[in-house]
């Protein structure tokens, strides 16, 4: 016979909407991180007052509680680290509606990112933020973990996009925050939501800005024989103010495994590529292309060259936002990390990535959203070689202190979760994580609701978590 | 202050030095508060003595409220209590500037027209074109979330502020956020702290990106017979591919106020005013021109005006329109009120009926991002005290929370009798409120700082 809690919920949701398998429990155990946990049971509220019944009986059986889109973050934010319930939004999946005018659209949690700006495309609108992962990933888990993307180097990240929110809280009360307008008089409760990586509440509708599809998109792509100019291209782009919509790069390394999966075009013999954007007015578009040709020129690119149409534009692209994918093929697992530096010091960074690279003997390839600083290492290595997999801590936790040394941060876009919460006072003070610790009493003051999540908990402080057991593959994320 | 609390005061004359404290009727003045004044101003030279202050108030039970220009203290509900005015003018310093990086770290003192200054230097800026400028610093800025015409291309502090530091009304120092521009560390503290009016903490440092000065800028004006053929050209605008960076519609007495009579040479604005400014290449400013001609159509009086000599007087005047409403009509009740673009026209028109009910002149200025002011005044700009009574402002919140208008108000501005009156400038108390006090309860458990100030009484 099944446990009072699993009853309790199928009698509130029905049989077809909680899972407790141990063979469904492992499709759940872990996310698009390293990390894993197994909950009690994944359940598929269809509703904010299914939602609200949820949160309560977890609150009469004392049993964590977790929210969960697609499972494609980075960071374990999904994870159930102390089992409990999983409450997954895939049945909450509609677009409720959508606004043009006002250029505001309205969803549940489970709608994938994509499918908004697909749903609104023949409207000439779309939705900014735009993970790697928007295929799969919900602007749920968007919201949770303030996603971010190549494109908000321009437009922001998605606590810029979000002006409403409906809630259900630890106690099972539901409640909106914010509203369709850009602002509403009191404290801006959407700006501490937004990013609390599901540990203030659960979000059950989101109201979010729709943006209007620039006239003109210019992709170009910059060739280097070494990753200091392709480096100080990015310094002298920023520095001339210069705001290209997104300005990626990728080693040389991970450019030759993305290249011979995705035949983007990438050139297999160069140190590394920018992929560079720019929209707008054609007039600006033009103009703005103009100037960086001639800054990647000046450091001494080998070829700048521009996608003559869309299926170009999109290829390039895809060779960006499969490249996590891309490496699956050659290595049996990654680490990919998420830190932030100032971009003046890119240069300096990535030399300093090389050092550690060696030291460890590790391969790491490099590929991120140079224009903003936000850097993404991929550490590759074999979960079966449990001394490399020390090493790949090591190196991880030593990338980040350098980070947080030139007056960066610890996560750009990921989210804290699971796996760098223990890191927190690399960059924060006691005084600091008690009164996080202090706002997150206030809204969750059982820690039910996403336990053992952005703040430390005290054990193993000042390092990243060593899982025990490494997640079993690496997918395209 | 009462009489223990007089025996404090030597201990805050302690942490600041006696040349940092003022008592005096006249130095006191200008930190009133709605008709409350303190019994001390103190100015800390830094975040420590902030920090020593706050405790030392923890323990007196000592009220405290941030200033720092002095001139948005009259936003806000009276205080409950207020013992000390901590005056962080002399907090002043730029502590970070990286022009390469576009980041900046300042204390809250600093006035927002010395900080512009420094950043043109470098041909760039922030884009907080904010009212009370020879006055107003960072710190009041942030902290009153002070509207700027630019949000319509660069976004509002929450989107360009990188990081605070900040202490809390327990004394402590805290931060959140941090310098780079792209951060998702931890929660993000400092975006309750915009727009809270100084209580949950007192803002000691405010991390921004900063923005590069535009090539070329170019400010047009249409004028428009009525509301409906106004707010249509800013919909026209935001449906075409044009991105400008400033989207503003004045009503006839706005437009006639903020452009024409007072004009060394007439602006020939008619009617309704919609005032665009485009910033970029000089092939962007070129071309939008000729756009913004061409969807202003056919309803539009005469031609499309090119602001030219008079872009940087049109461009103050916007800025400054709360503050030169209140200049002309000390007594005005000026509202800031959320609202979509769909529902400007009807605001607009129940606004007006309004004030007709009350015989009362009504000018609104309307950021097509989605604010409108809304300043109610005597007829002709009199200057004859308070007409402005309990009942339009309760009108006001009534008609905004239609569902058409879709919108939430703040009375920004009133004569501060009004509110001793009991008139309550946030409105009716929302479902979200109780949400607002666990964070307030949070940041200042002693209820220190600017206790009673805020929405439904925090």
């Amino acid at each position: 016979m099944q446990p009072q809690l699993i009853r309790d919920l199928e009698a509130l949701l029905g049989p077809k909407a909680v899972l407790s398998a141990p063979e469904d429990l492992m499709l759940y155990e872990y996310d698009g991180s390293v990390e894993l946990g197994s909950p009690r049971c994944i359940v598929f509220p269809t509703a904010a007052s299914e939602v609200a019944g949820i949160v309560r009986l977890a609150n009469q059986h004392q049993t964590p509680i977790v929210g969960r889109g697609a499972g494609t973050g980075l960071s374990g934010g999904a994870i159930a680290r102390s089992g409990g319930i999983v409450v997954a939004f895939s049945r909450m999946n509609r677009i409720l509606e959508i606004d043009a005018e006002n250029l505001r659209a309205v969803v549940q949690p489970g709608v994938v990112n994509l499918d908004l700006s697909r749903a609104v495309d023949h409207l000439g609108l779309y939705f900014a933020p735009d993970p790697s992962s928007q295929k799969s990933c919900t602007i749920g888990g968007n919201v949770s973990e303030n996603s971010g993307g190549p494109h908000t180097l321009a437009y922001g990240v998605t606590a810029n996009h979000v002006t409403g929110l409906e809630l259900v809280l630890t106690d099972g009360e539901i409640v909106r925050i914010g509203g369709k307008t850009i602002e509403t008089s009191g404290y801006d409760l959407c700006g501490l939501f937004v990013g609390s990586e599901g540990t203030l509440a659960l979000v059950t509708e989101i109201t979010v800005r729709l943006m209007r599809k620039p006239e003109a998109v210019k992709t170009l792509l910059a060739v280097y024989d070494t990753l200091d100019d392709t480096t100080e291209t990015v310094v002298e782009i920023t520095a001339r103010a210069i705001t290209p919509a997104a300005c990626e790069m990728l080693d040389g390394f991970t450019l030759r495994a993305v290249e011979d999966y995705v035949h983007a075009g990438f050139p297999k013999d160069c140190a590394a590529v920018l992929l560079i954007e720019v929209e707008g007015l054609t007039e600006a578009a033009e103009a703005q292309a103009a100037e960086i040709t001639e800054v990647c020129r000046l450091h001494r690119a080998r070829e700048v060259r521009a996608a003559r149409n869309n299926e170009e534009r999109n290829l390039l692209w895809r060779g960006r936002k499969e490249a996590f994918g891309a490496m699956g093929r050659i290595s049996p697992m990654y680490y990919v990390q998420d830190g932030v530096i100032p971009r003046t010091r890119l240069p300096e960074t990535l030399r300093r990535i090389d050092e550690i690279s060696r030291k460890y003997d590790l391969q790491i390839g490099n590929i991120f959203h140079a224009g903003d600083g936000n850097l993404h290492p991929l550490i590759l290595f074999d979960e079966r070689d449990r001394e490399q997999f020390a090493r790949v801590v090591a190196a991880g936790g030593e990338i980040m202190r350098h980070c947080v040394e030139v007056g960066g941060a610890l996560t750009g876009e990921h989210g804290i979760g699971m796996e760098k919460n223990e890191l927190m006072p690399l960059i924060f003070t006691p005084d600091d994580i008690a009164l996080m610790e202090r706002v997150r009493a206030a809204f969750n003051p059982a820690g039910r609701l996403n336990p053992g999540k952005v703040l430390p908990m005290g054990k193993a402080c000042g390092e990243i978590r060593v899982p025990p057991t490494p997640a079993s593959a690496a997918n395209s994320k | 202050m009462s009489q223990p609390a007089q025996a404090s005061f030597a201990r805050l004359l302690d942490i600041v030095g006696s040349a940092n404290a003022v008592t005096d009727a006249a130095g006191i003045a200008p930190h009133e508060v709605c008709g409350v004044n303190p019994a001390v101003v103190v100015s800390p030279a830094d975040a420590t003595q902030v920090a020593e202050i706050l405790r030392f108030a923890g323990t007196e039970k000592l009220a405290v409220i941030p200033t720092g220009g002095c001139s948005k203290l009259g936003i806000g509900s009276p205080p409950a209590r207020y013992d000390v005015a901590l005056d962080l003018s002399r907090m002043n310093r730029i502590l970070s500037y990286d022009p390469q990086d576009l980041t900046l770290g300042v204390e809250p003192g600093v006035r927002i027209e010395d900080l512009l200054r420094t950043l043109a230097e470098q041909k760039q800026f922030l884009p907080l074109a904010v009212p009370f400028s020879d006055r107003a610093t960072i710190g009041g800025i942030v902290a009153a979330n002070s509207s700027s015409p630019l949000r319509h291309g660069y976004g509002a502090a929450r989107d360009f502020c990188l990081g605070m530091e900040f202490v809390t009304g327990e004394g402590k120092q805290a931060k959140s956020g941090g310098r780079v521009v792209k951060n998702v560390t931890g929660y993000d503290l400092h975006k309750l702290l915009i727009g809270s009016l100084g209580t949950l903490a007192v803002i000691t440092r405010v991390n921004f990106r900063t923005f590069p000065m535009a090539q070329a800028q170019g400010t047009f004006v249409a004028s428009f017979p009525d509301a409906e053929s106004a707010f249509s050209f800013c919909r026209a605008i935001a449906q075409s591919v044009l991105t400008p960076q400033m989207l503003e519609v004045a009503d006839p007495v706005s437009a006639d106020f903020l452009l024409s009579t007072q004009a060394p040479e007439r602006i020939a604005v008619q009617q309704w005013a919609v005032i665009v400014s485009a910033a970029g290449h000089p092939s962007v400013v070129d071309r939008s021109a000729r756009e913004l001609d061409r969807l202003a159509g056919p309803n539009k009086f005469g031609e499309l005006i090119h602001l030219k000599q008079w872009e940087s007087f049109a461009l103050t005047r916007i800025r400054e329109f709360p503050r030169l409403v209140l200049e002309a009509a000390p007594d005005a009740a000026i509202f800031r009120i959320g609202v979509l673009p769909a529902g400007m026209p009807s605001l607009f028109k129940d606004l007006s009926e309004i004030a007709k009910v009350y015989n009362l002149e009504l000018a609104t200025l309307t950021r097509a991002s989605g604010i409108m002011f809304a300043a109610f005044f005597p007829q002709a700009w009199s200057k004859a005290p308070s007409p402005v009574t309990a009942a339009l402002v309760k009108g006001v919140f009534h008609i905004c929370a239609l569902p058409q208008n879709c919108s939430q108000p703040m009375l920004e501005w009133c004569p501060p009798q009004l509110k001793r009156m009991g008139v309550d400038s946030w409105g009716s108390r929302r479902d979200d409120f109780p949400l607002m006090r666990r964070v307030k309860n949070s940041f200042d458990p002693k209820n220190i700082l600017a206790p009673g100030r805020f929405a439904g009484g925090i």
